[in-house]
């Protein structure tokens, strides 16, 4: 047997546990914590033996049912003030009490200095540093003497356009696809902003969002 | 929608305190913030929420809403930083119980306690020195001439209401 069908053996063996436990009145589910069963069960996914991981899924959902079903039922006793009330005119001592408090407080996060222009500031010089980490490497090209190639390297390379490019559009960011090709009526020209985009797009120095449309650093 | 200008502007709306016991903003006042005035706002606002709830669970915060003032705001989670949940009242378990008296009161009382609601089920003798105390802390306002006591919006920041509720469910579940 496969460690891992062994262990959902084990788990299957547990979950019945818990269940004959929670029948029995000796553990109440609600304080019951599932989690670490189906993290286990998820491990333990494999083609080889799925009719029983699915036969163990199905008794964890059980439980997590019945867990769903008590915490309603709880719920729907908190609407009695009642019984609230009740409790509190058993008198329970006050260190009790501050024990329902416990680790109900929390800690808010109130930032007054997070004014917008120091956000502002922020994002500029994170754009910045950014900018000045990105060094684009010319490609390397050897060509020996008399070597016929069929393309004439220019004089300026890709590598030399794409870092203009990329220098003109950062300013730009975030921005709309469109707007790249704003005031270009060349069809050459927008093709080519277009190569430079998919180029950078590739390097990931610019991320594009589908959703809206947008292209950002 | 979801670029870095609109998250600044979110996370500078929802962490500031606009007085002691008020911090971030309502929904109305993000929108208009943020000029959103189309009739899909609601669900515009949600994106955000859930946009923005997104990214800031790595950072260790949460995003939280106060029903007792309907502002959204920011708390440290506990599960991700080393900001511990403390108990305030865990030297003053005097005090801290006749908060809960007053939570109690107010609460079934939708939202308005009596002094001497709260005199009659606490059963001692110095309530009315522990609400003055609590008021200065600014938990509650105490309106003397109609004996009443009303709960401020700080509780709401600071106190789970949801896990307290849950823990008094369980405790009435015990007994």
């Amino acid at each position: 047997m496969e460690e891992g069908e062994e262990i959902n053996e084990m788990l299957s063996i547990k979950i019945d546990e818990i269940q004959k436990q929670v029948k029995s009145g000796k553990i109440n589910i609600l304080n019951y914590e599932l989690v670490s069963i189906f993290t286990e069960l998820q491990k333990t996914i494999n083609v080889n033996y799925l009719d029983k991981n699915s036969k163990t899924y199905m008794k964890a959902c059980n439980l997590l049912e019945k867990k769903f079903e008590e915490l309603r039922k709880l719920l729907g006793s908190l609407d009695n003030e009642k019984k609230f009330i009740e409790y509190l005119k058993l008198d329970p001592d006050d260190g009790e009490i501050n024990q329902l408090f416990d680790m109900c407080w929390r800690t808010t996060f109130n930032l007054d200095p997070l004014s917008l222009e120091f956000l502002e500031a922020s994002r500029k010089k994170l754009g910045k540093l950014e900018k000045k980490s990105y060094n684009i490497e010319h490609l390397k090209m050897s060509r020996k003497s008399g070597e016929y190639f069929i393309l004439s390297v220019p004089e300026q390379g890709f590598s030399d356009h794409l870092l203009e490019f990329y220098d003109s559009t950062i300013e730009k960011l975030p921005c709309f696809f469109d707007e790249i090709f704003d005031g270009e009526h060349d069809q050459i020209k927008i093709y080519e902003k277009f190569v430079y985009i998919l180029h950078l797009l590739q390097l990931g120095k610019i991320k594009f969002q589908k959703e809206t449309n947008t292209l950002y650093i | 929608m979801k670029i870095t200008n609109e998250l600044s502007i979110l996370m500078q709306l929802l962490s500031k305190k606009t007085n002691a016991i008020q911090i971030g903003a309502t929904e109305e006042e993000i929108l208009d913030t943020l000029n959103i005035k189309d009739k899909n706002k609601s669900f515009e606002f949600q994106n955000l929420i859930n946009y923005l709830s997104y990214h800031l669970e790595p950072l260790g915060l949460q995003l939280r809403f106060n029903p007792l003032d309907d502002h959204w705001f920011l708390t440290f989670d506990y599960d991700t930083t080393d900001v511990i949940s403390a108990n305030p009242f865990k030297d003053q378990p005097r005090l801290g119980a006749t908060l809960f008296y007053t939570l109690a009161c107010c609460f079934s009382n939708s939202g308005v306690g009596k002094i001497d609601e709260i005199r009659n089920l606490r059963k001692k003798k110095f309530v009315i020195e522990d609400l003055k105390e609590l008021e200065k802390l600014g938990y509650l306002k105490i309106d003397k001439y109609n004996g009443d006591v009303r709960l401020t919006s700080l509780i709401g920041y600071t106190l789970d209401l949801n896990a307290l509720f849950m823990k008094i469910a369980l405790k009435l579940k015990e007994e």
